[in-house]
């Protein structure tokens, strides 16, 4: 915002230099008295070439900035002072001459690859379109070029590819053809919406690493809208941070993500799991976003924040605290986000004794032929995986989408039924399907599914999902039966009040936390997470941890937690177990995982997780698909030996310590290796 | 509770539900109180009446006995909508039982119904329903079970797809594996995201139901002559069609009508609904 200053100064001679220019930007939905106020007063400035990255949780605002740039807002009243795209009024220009900016001097690239396609047309096709659309090409000309983009992005055999339709390209194959069409026409500014969410890590690492590569080659300027801080510290150059459609801190990424000012800013940092505070609780935000149609005339974070004063009643000035860096706050003192250090995990002693849960062998295999069973041609989706989960302690699947993992926690739930293999609770033998299991076992196991919209029903109160299976599996009726809802409400933090309330009326962490209350409600012994805090945001991600992890000291719970979130996983489990492509590649403690030797797969996702110091480790992997005959990971393989590798499945190998690989390279050599 | 009242305040503005609720009055009275708002007996004959135009004793004039065509017409919506009304409420109910089972179930079982429910649909419905009539027996009761065959797929087609969509969602397979049976999945989990669907299917039928309750009885099947059903009316009067035309007009009128009546409301309905979540129905 100096920035700005400076600028009105120097005159508009100066404008010109920059890219986009944003002053003063506002935008309202819907009508009436009191209109939902998503944006208020957002001024940013890019340079060319230089990447600026937006962040802020859902509901923040960040992809209406984004939409309103490009003028795709139809029924919202956006407002600003000027937005200009190298000097040129985006706001007041006629709708022809917008046609010919959008794609050509600015173009987007969405979140969800595949909506942004048209699946009647091949890939190649649809980007030929726009080139000989904006660039009058001819056919043959613009043909030659999508080929050269599509080496550009890195697409294996991009004559080939170009052929494709877009349903026969793998999720990050889809993205970097939408990147293709985005840089076809050499734009001045490329708008990012999360262009890697919903991605698996080691080919968000991929996406990031094109975009990087990118600016430098057509130097164009990026604004790069995401939600995940260590992505925007991987690209960006400076960063804004967007709080209820309010910019609240602005500077150098470096600066702004290792020394934050803004006390939200601060504590969406420390509500990011880390492994050297493995032993703490994570630091969530409380409170959820205010109402924007009910905007405050003071500091719009004011009733979340701990450092509120008296002060905080008034808009909160705009203030420089180092060289470009700016915060809007009255605390003179860069926040510090409180870090209660409250101790966990009283780490129970890997107990020797029965395991709540063993898998045995187990494999689920899809298709194959009904009459003629010819393994060769099932789809191996989980592959004899065997694994055990001690009382009260948490056995984390991690692997990318595909690896079978959530294949696995349905097999254990009895949703789908194994092929080989058994499974075992508390050294019993466990019926293969929940239809077959007792009423106590059915009461054993429980589930929290990865989408809270999704696991509740629309038509059921909160009182009818909690009540539903204490009356399953209890007497409890009437008076009783409501007591225990609100017991188990009040265990998840939720108020008593909300039992009359249905799901459309929560935000989405009190949804999860209602799926917590229900799985809890049975009084299980071992709750299936399956990916639960993945569609959360990161400060309520860290709330749903706290939660399970004192849940589970509380009630001696076991945890089968699936995730392909590292950190996550990190931060909650005592065993890991790495899967691919059906198989399990590595099992150990955390410590033994995570460092040096593990499995050169384990060694990709880990290499391939944004780090918020914008360090970058190099990636060593090939991304092909799994390989169906020797080592299934030996195509995408950085550490391959050689001819054994691709002729033999390695056998899992455990060490004296408990630590188990699947891998042709002894320990040692691993140790060498990745050291 | 909230979205009851946002739906009546809705309500009460549009201009267009003021027709729907007109209807629904309308066809309401006539089915209460039909016969006895009539001015004259349905069946009685007055041969000194006989064929007379409308006039101010008798405003749609009178037929070839001497009947008031207003008092038959009147006393005919009774006959005419229970069949409709009770045919929908059967042909639906199957429906919507099949469509659930269908869609839950999946996989063989859902292959087998619904193409059980294919051939059942390629029958012309006029056609299909004649066959049941005649092969049960004609009286009204095997016109209402005839009818109730004949919405049956179409029922069941349109829950299904709701169903099979409904069952992908999480809370199903949450409901599963807390060991819950086919009846707790089928009516508390499935039924009530569905009911808003059947509603307006419900009274789509109606009005389907009306149309070819007077076309059965247009073709004499069903009902015998003294009724004054109206498909009856129009069959009864057409031969005096050149020389008393308002014998077979009232009657079709009182059909087209009562069948844009019903449909108006239905389509009302359909868009008065807001499902949980907020999404409107489309």
């Amino acid at each position: 915002m100096n920035v700005m200053a400076a600028m009105r100064e120097t005159g508009d001679l100066d404008r010109a230099r920059q890219t986009l220019e944003i002053e003063e930007l506002s935008i309202s939905y819907g009508r009436g008295p009191s209109p939902l106020r998503a944006v208020r007063n957002v001024s940013l400035t890019i340079a060319p070439g230089e990447a600026y990255g937006l962040i802020g949780e859902s509901g923040s605002g960040k992809t209406s900035v984004a939409y309103a740039v490009m003028r795709y807002l139809h029924g919202a009243h956006v407002t600003a002072n000027r937005v200009a795209l190298r000097g040129r009024d985006l706001m007041r220009m006629p709708v022809r001459d917008l046609q010919g900016i959008r794609g050509r001097q600015v173009a987007m690239v969405y979140q969800d690859p595949l909506s942004a396609l048209n699946p009647v047309l091949t890939v190649g096709e649809q980007i030929a379109e726009v080139l000989r659309r904006h660039r009058g090409m001819s056919r043959s000309a613009a043909w030659d070029r999508v080929v050269d983009l599509f080496g550009r992005v890195h697409l294996p055999n991009p004559s080939a590819m170009a052929l494709r339709y877009p349903h026969q390209l793998s999720g990050g194959q889809q993205q970097r053809v939408v990147i293709a069409m985005a840089i076809a026409c050499e734009p001045d500014m490329l708008i990012m919406d999360e262009p890697t969410t919903g991605l698996d890590v080691t080919t968000e690492a991929i996406i990031l690493e094109l975009v990087r590569e990118l600016r430098q080659s057509i130097g164009a300027s990026v604004l790069f809208i995401s939600h995940n801080l260590g992505v925007v510290a991987n690209i960006c150059d400076r960063v804004g941070v967007l709080y209820a459609g309010q910019l609240i801190e602005e500077g150098p990424v470096r600066s702004v993500l290792t020394e934050p000012q803004h006390p939200y800013t601060a504590g969406l940092l420390a509500a990011i799991p880390r492994p050297e505070a493995r032993q703490q609780r994570l630091h969530a935000i409380p409170g959820r976003l205010p109402d924007l149609r009910q905007v405050p005339a003071g500091c719009i974070f004011k009733p979340r924040c701990a450092f509120a004063m008296a002060a905080c009643d008034t808009m909160p000035p705009v203030t420089e605290v180092a060289a470009g860096h700016v915060k809007r706050c009255h605390l003179d003192v860069p926040a510090t986000a409180s870090m209660e250090a409250i101790p966990r995990h009283v780490t129970a002693p890997a107990s020797t004794g029965t395991p709540r849960l063993s898998i045995e062998g187990l494999s689920k295999w899809f298709g194959g032929g009904v009459l003629l069973r010819r393994d060769s041609d099932a789809v191996k989706a989980v592959n004899d995986i065997t694994l055990s989960i001690q009382p009260g302690q948490t056995l984390a699947i991690v692997g990318e989408s595909g690896s079978g993992k959530s294949t696995l926690a349905r097999c254990v739930a009895g949703l789908l039924q194994p092929t080989h293999g058994r499974l075992l609770l508390d050294g019993q033998p466990l019926a293969a399907t929940v239809q077959r299991r007792s009423r106590a076992e059915q009461q054993a196991i429980q589930f929290i599914f990865q989408n809270p919209e999704s696991s509740l029903n629309p038509h059921h109160t909160v009182e009818e999902i909690v009540g539903r299976p204490v009356k399953l599996y209890s007497d409890a009726r009437g008076a009783e039966l409501r007591r225990r809802v609100i017991e188990l409400l009040e265990i998840v933090k939720l108020d008593g009040t909300y039992a009359k309330r249905y799901p459309r009326e929560m935000s989405g962490g009190e949804k999860q936390r209602l799926c917590i209350a229900r799985a809890f409600a049975a009084n299980p012994s071992l709750v299936i997470c399956d990916e639960p805090t993945s569609a959360l945001d990161i400060s309520v991600q860290a709330a749903i941890l706290n939660e399970l992890v004192e849940l589970q000291q509380r009630f001696g719970t076991s945890y089968l937690f699936i995730s392909h979130d590292l950190a996550v996983v990190q931060h909650v489990a005592d065993s890991v177990a790495v899967m691919y492509s059906g198989r399990l590649l590595e099992h150990g403690t955390p410590e033994q995982v995570f460092s040096a030797p593990h499995h050169p797969y384990t060694e990709a996702l880990l290499a391939a997780v944004p780090r918020l110091d914008g360090v970058r480790r190099p990636r060593l992997e090939r991304p092909t698909a799994a390989a169906r005959t020797g080592c299934v990971y030996h195509r995408r393989c950085g550490r391959r030996l050689g001819e054994e590798c691709d002729t033999v499945m390695p056998a899992l190998r455990r060490d004296t310590a408990g630590h188990a690989l699947a891998c042709h390279a002894p320990a040692d050599v691993l140790q060498q290796l990745q050291a | 509770m909230r979205q009851a009242i946002a739906l009546r305040a809705r309500s009460s503005v549009a201009p267009a539900d003021l027709v729907a609720i007109g209807f629904a009055v309308l066809i309401a009275v006539a089915v209460v109180l039909g016969p006895v708002i009539a001015p004259y007996s349905p069946t009685t004959f007055h041969p000194e009446y006989a064929l007379q135009p409308p006039s101010l004793q008798f405003i749609f004039g009178t037929d070839e006995f001497g009947r008031d065509i207003f008092s038959r017409v009147l006393s005919g919506a009774r006959p005419t909508l229970v069949v409709a009304f009770s045919s929908a409420l059967v042909g639906v109910t199957l429906g919507t039982t099949t469509g659930l089972i269908a869609g839950l179930a999946g996989g063989v079982v859902d292959e087998v119904v619904m193409r059980f429910m294919d051939a059942l649909m390629s029958f012309p419905a006029l056609i299909l329903s004649m066959l049941v009539v005649v092969m049960l027996g004609t009286n009204p009761v095997n016109v209402v079970v005839a009818l109730g065959i004949v919405f049956w797929p179409r029922s069941a087609r349109l829950v299904r797809s709701v169903a099979v969509e409904l069952a992908k969602r999480d809370f199903v397979d949450a409901a599963r594996s807390r060991g819950e049976g086919w009846l707790y999945l089928l009516g508390r989990e499935l039924l009530p995201n569905v009911q808003m669907i059947v509603v307006v299917d419900l009274s789509l039928r109606i009005t389907y139901g009306v149309l070819l309750a007077a076309s059965l009885a247009y073709l004499g099947i069903g009902v015998a002559p003294p009724t004054p059903a109206w498909g009856l009316m129009v069959r009864d009067g057409q031969q005096f069609i050149e020389i008393a035309p308002w014998i077979v007009v009232f009657p079709c009128l009182a059909v087209a009508l009562t069948a844009v009546g019903t449909m108006i409301v239905g389509e009302r309905l359909r868009r008065g609904v807001t499902l949980p979540g907020g999404e409107r129905l489309r």
